[in-house]
């Protein structure tokens, strides 16, 4: 005669180590979650960052002058933008320029030709006193001319450092 | 995972009841962990794929400043070119340039940056074609960059006059692309 099979109703499993490790993940993504600066949810584009071995320095977050050089990707047309990490260096920055419109002054970041690019340079040189890092993100797929062009006018306003934005190759 | 509660409500209000006047006995006690799973899950998920690992890198240049000009000993100087279709060539001072490969550069670099005599004196040079790729760049520049480590601990077992360890100070600018550089390179 075959075994009576068990009645299996009612059976409860310890979901403890469960939700112990579900909390423990939980909580390491929530701390580790970067979102998106409030420029970057402005801007229409995302820009495909060159490939680079892995590297100790990390892209810092405050104290960052941002010059992106991106491709739009509807239209398909190249851009300077440019953005300051830190508020209050940008609202002074930003009220130095003449040709701003209020509703410019208002964004986080510009799009800019390389003719006011070189006055806001100069503007975040003057007040930022050398603490600032300037940093070029550029699309890998531009020209070098684009990027040439931007170090220019930067080093015709005393900003001879700078740093490339990189992506590690995966 | 569902199993977890079923009748263990109706179980728990009948004791309640009695509790009126004996003390109720809380051993084995169970509390229904399903919602709370459930909503941890969500969460879980959510930023498990809303978050990006790979956090952007920098990797430090600098141009010569346009006022005053800097006399270098031109055998202390370092050239590599990238020339339009993505080749590069080298040359140190006032040499011919050589076509290298872009694996070799990273040997090249380490090479003549602990030559006897040359050791942390040299000066890195970049010359790009503003019709090459921004890409190109990125790639001799990260190459450079690979040669640093070796260098910069074989410099370190130098002393300086101190006693201490010798800083490796590292070097490199970008300089223009000019017509005489393109003339040079043209044929190889």
């Amino acid at each position: 005669m075959p075994k009576v099979k068990k009645k299996r109703v009612g059976f409860v499993i310890d979901m403890t180590p469960l939700v112990d490790i579900t909390f423990l993940l939980l909580t390491f993504f929530m701390f580790t979650a970067k979102f998106k600066s409030q420029a970057e949810s402005e801007q229409k584009f995302t820009i495909q960052r060159p490939y680079a071995s892995a590297d100790t320095s990390k892209m810092p977050d405050k104290d960052l002058a941002l010059i992106k050089i991106a491709i739009d990707s509807a239209s398909g047309d190249t851009s300077y933008h440019y953005e300051l990490i830190n508020e209050q260096l940008r609202q002074n920055v930003w009220n130095s320029i003449q040709s701003l419109t209020p509703e410019m002054r208002s964004k986080h970041q510009l799009i800019v030709n390389l003719d006011i690019l070189g006055q806001l340079v100069k503007y975040t040189v003057l007040y930022s006193k050398n603490k600032i890092k300037f940093a070029i993100d550029a699309d890998r797929r531009l020209r070098y001319k684009w990027i040439a062009d931007a170090t220019d006018v930067m080093r015709r306003n005393r900003a001879t450092v700078f740093n490339y934005v990189t992506q590690k190759r995966q | 995972m569902a199993g977890g509660g079923g009748g263990l409500t109706l179980e728990r209000s009948k004791r309640g009841k009695q509790s009126k006047r004996k003390k109720k006995h809380r051993i084995g006690f169970r509390l229904d962990m399903t919602p709370l799973v459930d909503i941890t899950f969500l969460l879980l998920t959510f930023f498990m794929f809303t978050t990006t690992m790979a956090a952007p890198q920098i990797m430090e240049m600098s141009v010569p400043p346009e006022q005053k000009t800097v006399d270098v000993d031109a055998s202390k100087l370092i050239t590599f070119l990238v020339r339009a279709d993505g080749n590069i060539f080298w040359n140190i001072g006032t040499d011919d340039p050589e076509p290298v490969k872009l694996e070799a550069v990273k040997g090249i670099a380490e090479r003549e940056n602990l030559k006897e005599g040359k050791r942390n004196k040299m000066i890195t040079v970049l010359k790009v074609s503003e019709e090459s790729k921004y890409y190109n760049l990125i790639l001799v520049l990260d190459q450079l960059n690979l040669a640093e480590l070796k260098i910069g601990t074989e410099i370190s077992k130098d002393k300086d006059e101190k006693g201490n360890p010798a800083k490796r100070e590292r070097r490199f600018t970008i300089a223009p692309f000019t017509e005489d550089d393109l003339n040079k390179i043209k044929d190889l």
